[in-house]
């Protein structure tokens, strides 16, 4: 479960002094970070253990060229930096077999992307030819882990010129060609925790697809809410079953549902309602 | 505060605990940093600073959380870069729902942070130019900051001469009885014909120049 992995690994970060996982800091310059006692390369102070505080690291998006235009290609840079001397930060713990994950959603949700920007030399990580096929809002959401800090998750937005794009058709459907939902309970309530069952058809040659037996993003219908998940309960069976929190009520919420068949990536979506308790 | 008082529950001592997380390890953090700079004693709300002020108020501390109003940043995160920025990252948001659907663990008592030290909140900077409607900068302009006026919900963006488009602050929420200015990470470089888009009628800003 991705909840789970990830909390779990926030929280290997914050266990007390005699745990494997403790960190060093730094006392003058607290973006020198280690798994290991020692003395800061930078200031020469003896690092201290402690419990770093769950700080939110800073994340560049540049695009190339600036302005851009549906349908013609573009290069991404992230670029991240600590937030206590603004310094670029080069070392990542890998999360799921990649160091980085950028998903991309658009305005009307019918643009989907989850892919991996590759970490190049100069420090930074790129995605080159990417191709936004509307004109309007689109969000990117970077899911990194800096070593020795907390697990990431940034949101950015690219805006594309142009007239904006027609809602976002929502789709009642609990079936697909490769799997079907049944959500528990049934009309999901926001901020209670909802179940979502998916059965896949057929359910033979599924794989571990980066680490997991699948991977879910979330998004509210006006991509203010963005929640990257793995499953709670998948053990390569047909049965994936997925826990979630729908933020806020009277929206929609969009869900990506990824898996691996036979090699190949599959990627199925649903559209599910966030209703009020009160 | 007002729906905070509508939805507090009482504690139960009976809790069964199922998450690793705990007040004293990663909520207390969370709290000092994003919530006490108000919810403390003295402060202009109640206080959260310990685990037996906080626990009555875990299921709408959750709520509030979820839905963003609280804590009162009132922009959408990651639309926009800010200094300032007080609003809860996805994993903290993650943090105190694992937290409240786990039984509310204490935790141990050698395990929780210094108590943050407060300093007096500046107050709105002043000057800058007042925007009402789309608005094109007649000179180069070196963005440092916004400041809502007449606040409404908008998607604040500059539009470049060369074509491109730069977020600048998504207001969601916002609350002027907690006015603030959303102060940039970096200043932005806006040249001469830069349209500024998005105030909605009725609404006004102000943007702060470096």
């Amino acid at each position: 479960m991705k909840r789970r992995v990830f909390l779990g690994a926030l929280t290997a970060n914050l266990l007390p002094a005699q745990d494997p996982n403790t960190i060093f800091i730094c006392p003058m310059d607290p973006d020198v970070r280690q798994h290991d006692p020692g003395t800061c390369p930078r200031c020469g102070m003896k690092l201290a253990s402690g419990l770093p505080e769950p700080t939110e690291y800073h994340l560049d998006l540049t695009t190339t060229p600036r302005a851009i235009r549906p349908g013609q290609p573009i290069n991404l840079t992230f670029a991240v930096t600590d937030p206590w001397k603004h310094r670029p930060v080069t070392k990542f713990q890998v999360v799921h077999e990649r160091l980085f994950h950028m998903f991309i959603v658009s305005q009307d949700l019918e643009f989907f992307l989850h892919d991996h920007p590759v970490f190049a030399p100069d420090g930074q990580f790129h995605y080159n030819n990417l191709v936004l096929p509307k004109p309007g809002m689109y969000r990117v959401l970077g899911d990194f882990y800096p070593d020795a800090a907390t697990p990431q998750l940034i949101s950015k937005t690219l805006l594309v010129a142009g007239p904006a794009p027609a809602p976002m058709q929502v789709s009642e459907a609990r079936k697909s060609d490769a799997m079907t939902l049944a959500t528990v309970p049934e009309r999901p309530i926001a901020g209670m925790n909802t179940q979502l069952h998916f059965t896949l058809t057929p359910g033979t040659g599924l794989q571990q697809y980066l680490g997991a037996w699948a991977h879910m993003l979330v998004a509210s219908d006006d991509l203010i809410d963005l929640i990257h998940l793995h499953p709670f309960i998948a053990d390569g069976s047909p049965q994936i079953q997925f826990n979630a929190t729908l933020p806020r009520p009277d929206h929609t919420y969009r869900v990506w549902v990824q898996f691996q068949r036979n090699g190949t990536v599959n990627t199925e979506r649903f559209d599910v309602r966030a209703t009020d308790l009160r | 505060m007002r729906l905070l008082f509508l939805v507090c529950v009482a504690a139960s001592a009976h809790d069964i605990i199922t998450t690793p997380i705990t007040w004293s390890r990663e909520i207390s953090r969370i709290i000092y940093t994003r919530c006490a700079s108000c919810h403390r004693p003295g402060g202009m709300a109640f206080s959260l600073m310990t685990y037996k002020e906080a626990r009555p108020w875990v299921v709408a501390i959750r709520e509030e959380v979820l839905t963003r109003r609280m804590p009162p940043w009132g922009a959408v995160k990651g639309f926009g870069d800010f200094r300032n920025d007080q609003a809860l990252t996805p994993e903290e948001m993650e943090l105190i729902v694992n937290w409240s659907e786990g039984g509310v663990p204490e935790g141990e008592e050698k395990h929780l942070p210094k108590p943050p030290k407060f300093d007096k909140p500046p107050g709105l900077p002043k000057g800058g130019i007042v925007v009402k409607g789309d608005y094109q900068l007649g000179r180069k302009f070196t963005l440092d900051g916004i400041v809502p006026v007449a606040a409404a919900p908008m998607k604040l963006v500059a539009e470049l001469p060369d074509g491109s488009i730069e977020p600048l602050l998504w207001l969601e929420n916002y609350r002027p009885e907690f006015a603030h200015p959303f102060l940039l990470r970096k200043p932005l470089d806006l040249p001469a014909g830069t349209w500024i888009r998005g105030v909605p009628p009725g609404a006004s800003i102000r943007l702060l120049q470096k």
